[in-house]
């Protein structure tokens, strides 16, 4: 589910297993512009490294990635749109 | 007692529509089938048409794949109002309905990606219709030397092991045809590795090495120029391609709902992933395809979540387990499944000939398994018994 308020996009991937949570990033991204921030909420385990590796590999932004009790929270700025 | 049936409405005659309809009792539900085309498509089948050239027959009247006493009506559907307990045909017509489920599947949208209509005209997909299929296959026939690209483009799509499959068959094509070393194949997608899911990837991505198929991850397709041959990422990325293949964004099928918010960003209606019951309605539900459901977009699926909304229709407690089983065919006569469910994330199952059996019976038994489920579920329901994630997941870590 994809939430979008001002420039801030919320996407809560919880429940969904791997690779549903990179699959609703890239699905925010590509409606993203330079300078937005996504906050993701995933659960499923595979989804820590996956978006390090994202970020890695796009050149977008890591601004926080902590573990909650209840969830993993990624927060990503898009700044590599080309 | 009072012996009114029930009324149900099913949109799509497609696997999950018509698998739903079958197995309602006669003297309980008087069942309709709505769908826009008279055919039933069994959709897997355009890989074989893509890459092999198969002219073994895709469809078949839908009338011919439901019991006798089931209805079936061809039109479009224009609206469906939960509200009012309604669906409105094209010719402006409403029908009442006690129940109503929705199992329209999904459509392509090819205005997400610049330059992807021209590029399908140009060399064809085999995610949308049968002419586009038989568009790959020329593609493929006329193909001497060069670059093959398969692009599977950011979205949903039907089929997870579809996109390599496709890349897998090619590569076989030109191999048998003396042209490997003269043909490119690249595969191009927006997930982290090869196979999205990791136990599976981790047999798949050695055999991509081992045939030379080249592959590029995290490539989120944003447009094509048709002329100059190059398909560009978000991530500012150009694959130079002589011929290009892409797997299109699917969404779900225009159909003015009411209220709206059933339905998510992608058209693709929303509900209960224990029960399909549509969000906020327990007299409606959404099967297969057309569901926003975190599930596999694929047919066995909505066999599944057919069996569970019938046994609910029927007042039972049942629940879908989530369970996955599709067959992914890697070439050469070999194939694996993707097997999980809610509770057991993919199995590394490893490849065999088997497997690819598996699926070739599958595809000659379709029809039947559709028109009579009371002589398969018992095979079916040993089938899946014998594969359960839970069990295998011990043999095959
Ligand atoms: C290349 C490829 C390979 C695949 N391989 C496999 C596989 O190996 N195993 C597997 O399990 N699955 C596979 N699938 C997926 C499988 O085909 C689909 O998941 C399955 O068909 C979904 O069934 P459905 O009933 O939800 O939708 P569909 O079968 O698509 O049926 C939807 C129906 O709704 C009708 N409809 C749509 N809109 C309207 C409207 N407005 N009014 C009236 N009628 C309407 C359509 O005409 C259609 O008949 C594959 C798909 C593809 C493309």
């Amino acid at each position: 589910m994809v939430m979008s308020q001002g420039n801030k996009i919320l996407v809560d991937a919880r429940g969904i297993a791997c690779p549903g949570p990179i699959t609703e990033v890239v699905k925010a991204y590509r409606n993203a512009k330079n300078g937005d921030v996504i906050e993701i909420w995933a659960t499923d385990p595979g989804f820590e490294p996956d978006i390090k590796a994202w970020i890695q590999r796009t050149g977008n932004q890591l601004l926080d990635l902590r573990k909650e009790p209840d969830k993993i929270v990624a927060v990503i700025r898009v700044t590599a749109k080309k | 007692m009072s012996s009114v049936k029930k009324k149900v409405i099913i949109i799509g005659g497609g696997t999950g529509g018509a698998m739903l309809a079958n197995r309602l009792p006669r003297d309980e539900f008087e069942v309709t089938i709505i769908d826009r085309q008279p055919y039933n498509y069994f959709w897997p089948w355009l890989l074989y048409i893509a890459f092999r050239g198969s002219r073994r027959p895709i469809k078949r009247e839908i009338r011919s794949v439901l019991k006798h006493w089931v209805n079936f009506i061809q039109s479009d559907v224009r609206v469906i109002n939960l509200k009012d307990k309604y669906v409105e045909l094209e010719s402006g017509k409403r029908l009442d309905y006690d129940y109503v489920v929705i199992a329209t599947g999904a459509t392509v949208d090819y205005s997400r990606v610049p330059g992807l209509d021209k590029v399908t005209e140009m060399y064809g997909n085999y995610h949308s219709n049968e002419e586009n299929a038989w568009r790959v296959w020329q593609t493929l026939n006329s193909m001497r030397e060069g670059t093959l690209a398969v692009i599977l483009a950011p979205g949903a799509y039907r089929c997870p092991p579809s996109p390599l499959e496709g890349t897998f068959l090619a590569e076989e094509f030109f191999r048998r045809r003396g042209l490997r070393d003269k043909v490119r194949i690249v595969f191009a997608t927006f997930y982290p590795r090869p196979y999205p899911a990791e136990p599976i990837n981790e047999l798949i991505e050695p055999l991509l090495k081992e045939r030379g198929i080249d592959y590029i991850t995290f490539y989120t397709l944003d447009h094509i120029d048709p002329e100059k041959r190059v398909a560009y990422s978000m991530e500012g990325e150009e694959l130079k391609f002589d011929a290009a293949i892409v797997i299109p964004p699917h969404v779900g099928v225009d159909i003015k709902y009411v209220p709206d918010d059933v339905l998510d960003s992608d058209r693709f209606v929303q509900a209960d992933k224990f029960t399909n019951m549509i969000k906020g309605f327990d007299d409606a539900f959404v099967i297969g395809d057309a569901s926003a459901l975190p599930v596999a977009k694929t047919g066995v699926t909505a066999h599944l979540q057919a069996d569970v909304v019938a046994r609910i229709l029927q007042g039972e407690d049942a629940h879908n387990t989530g369970r996955t089983n599709c067959p992914f065919d890697v070439g050469y006569g070999l194939g694996t499944f993707v097997i999980s469910d809610f509770n057991n994330s993919t199995i590394k199952y490893p490849i065999n000939r088997i497997n690819h059996l598996f699926k070739v019976a599958f595809a000659a038994a379709y029809w039947d398994i559709i028109l009579y489920p009371e002589l398969w579920d018992s095979i079916f329901e040993a089938y899946f018994e014998a594969t359960e994630p839970a069990k295998l997941r011990y043999l095959y870590r």
